[in-house]
């Protein structure tokens, strides 16, 4: 069973080609990057995943669920936007409470779900402070932390670490590779930063709006006898990696 | 259905902790009737006499006919507000939030306007327990009838401001709809001269005044804080709110939203 699979996936912005036969899998139990520079896709891939896209062709089914079966699709999936979506004038507990809500959770069914969540990426402290008075990192894993609300099969995140400092960007990406580790979850992590893969990783390369390669890192990289990811990059797009 | 519960009671919880938070909000909102009725409404007091027109039957002031218009205008405006709020949360991103939950989207939207809808009945309420201090009473019967008459007129004027925010595909684009829908809309109804008064001066004025919306709540809050049922302008409500959900619930669908965010 697939945590996510997207199936000949073709879209156009009016007569502008944007997306052209996209699929992949995510394996259950899967860290999987989508990764490719600015404007190759990604962000349009994640809008159809999350409904705030309209498909025009081809298929996303979502644990087995199509995305036209939205509210079974996206029961079991947080999501984790490029832009913050916090509101900031609330306190942490009170925009935990409103997402679980929109989740269909009570105020305490919603606090139950993510109890071990909230200590272990370090907020239980912060839960009562005003979101405005959080930095990048914290206010980051707040988002994460309310994404996981209601036991998340699939998490999506769409380029979380932008604007935040090395250590925070690496603390995130390591609790949420624990969680897949010690959890069922499956994380699609969607970047443009090559040194957020490691070779564990699930990956899809997505480049002028066509994935040109669909693999776990490790195979990558002895595939194409390279050491690091850019360089496979490089060598399958021929652009250079500045 | 436990679930349709607690979404529409987390939406509506976010909205009144908003609310309660931003107290100029609030503030501003009653400022904007209150100029109206205690510096704009003694002016026009001794240059505009008023005939005995249902529902009422005596001779009243002129602060006693504005205040359902101005009922009206903080409904009107806070509904506006909130629309100019949806679009920044668009711009901003945290209406994704919103519109990627696995609850019926039209559901949420309809929520989103009823917990606009009773912020403004609460602005609405304080208005009116304020008018009582300066002299404008109605009677008990009618202060309690018209909570939900407001309540369901704020719906139709948030499903309207919805709608717009749908088409308006940047936030600087506001000022526009301002001039151009919100002020005609006040304007042109009866909320500060009967519609007789109008039709007096100005026939075109008064056939647009008769076929604008706003004249409908703005009447139908004024004969419910008499105690008087209209049935005409409560059909016309009723067709308002649903042609109103139904162009907002167009205007968020996927489709269309995707339009505006790309361009």
């Amino acid at each position: 069973m697939s945590a996510l699979e997207l199936n000949n996936i073709n879209f156009k912005y009016d007569e502008k080609i944007v997306l052209n036969d996209v699929s992949f899998i995510i394996p259950n139990n899967t860290f999987f990057v989508l990764l490719g520079l600015n404007g190759a896709g990604k962000s349009t891939v994640f809008g159809l995943i999350t409904r705030l896209l309209t498909l025009q062709d081809g298929e996303v089914f979502i644990n087995n669920h199509s995305i036209k079966n939205y509210q079974k699709a996206l029961k079991s999936v947080g999501i984790v936007f490029q832009e913050p979506t916090l509101d900031l004038d609330l306190t942490v507990r009170q925009n935990l409470y409103y997402y679980g809500s929109l989740k269909g959770l009570s105020f305490n069914e919603t606090l139950n779900s993510i109890k071990d969540e909230i200590i272990n990426i370090g907020l239980e402290e912060k839960l009562d402070t005003i979101t405005k008075e959080l930095n990048g990192g914290h206010r980051r894993r707040v988002e994460i932390l309310r994404a996981l609300i209601a036991k998340r099969k699939l998490l999506l995140l769409d380029e979380p670490t932008v604007g935040l400092d090395v250590k925070s960007r690496f603390d995130i990406l390591t609790y949420l590779r624990k969680l897949v580790e010690t959890t069922d979850l499956s994380v699609l992590w969607i970047t443009h930063l090559f040194d957020e893969v490691v070779s564990s990783d699930g990956i899809a390369i997505i480049n002028n709006g066509s994935i040109i390669e669909d693999s776990e890192v490790s195979l990558l990289l002895k595939k194409y006898n390279k050491t690091s990811v850019d360089e496979v990059f490089q060598y399958l797009t021929k652009k250079e990696i500045k | 259905m436990m679930i349709y519960f607690n979404c529409a009671k987390g939406i509506i919880y976010k909205e009144l902790l908003r609310f309660f938070k931003q107290k100029s909000r609030f503030f501003s909102a009653l400022v904007r009737p209150l100029l109206w009725l205690l510096i704009f409404s003694v002016g026009f007091k001794s240059a505009l006499g008023l005939a005995i027109i249902p529902p009422y039957e005596t001779y009243i002031t002129y602060e006693t006919y504005i205040v359902p218009g101005l009922v009206g205008m903080i409904l009107l405006f806070n509904g506006m507000q909130s629309s100019l709020m949806m679009i920044f949360d668009r711009e901003m991103g945290s209406m994704k939030i919103l519109l990627s939950s696995h609850i019926n989207r039209n559901f949420l939207l309809f929520c989103k306007m009823l917990a606009t809808a009773i912020v403004s009945t609460i602005q609405a309420i304080t208005f009116l327990i304020i008018a009582y201090f300066y002299g404008i009473e109605m009677s008990l019967q009618g202060y309690i009838l018209v909570i939900p008459v407001v309540l369901f007129s704020s719906l139709v004027l948030n499903a309207m401001a919805l709608f717009l925010s749908s088409v308006i595909k940047q936030l600087e684009n506001f000022a526009t709809v301002m001039n151009f829908v919100i002020f005609p809309m006040f304007f042109l109804s009866s909320a500060l001269y009967p519609l007789w008064k109008i039709k007096d001066s100005s026939i075109v004025i008064y056939t647009i005044s008769s076929y604008n919306p706003f004249t409908y709540i703005v009447e139908f809050i004024r004969f419910t804080l008499y105690s008087k049922f209209d049935f005409t302008n409560f059909v016309i409500i009723l067709l308002l709110i649903i042609f109103s959900l139904l162009l907002a619930f167009i205007g968020y669908s996927s489709k269309n939203i995707f339009k505006k965010s790309r361009k």
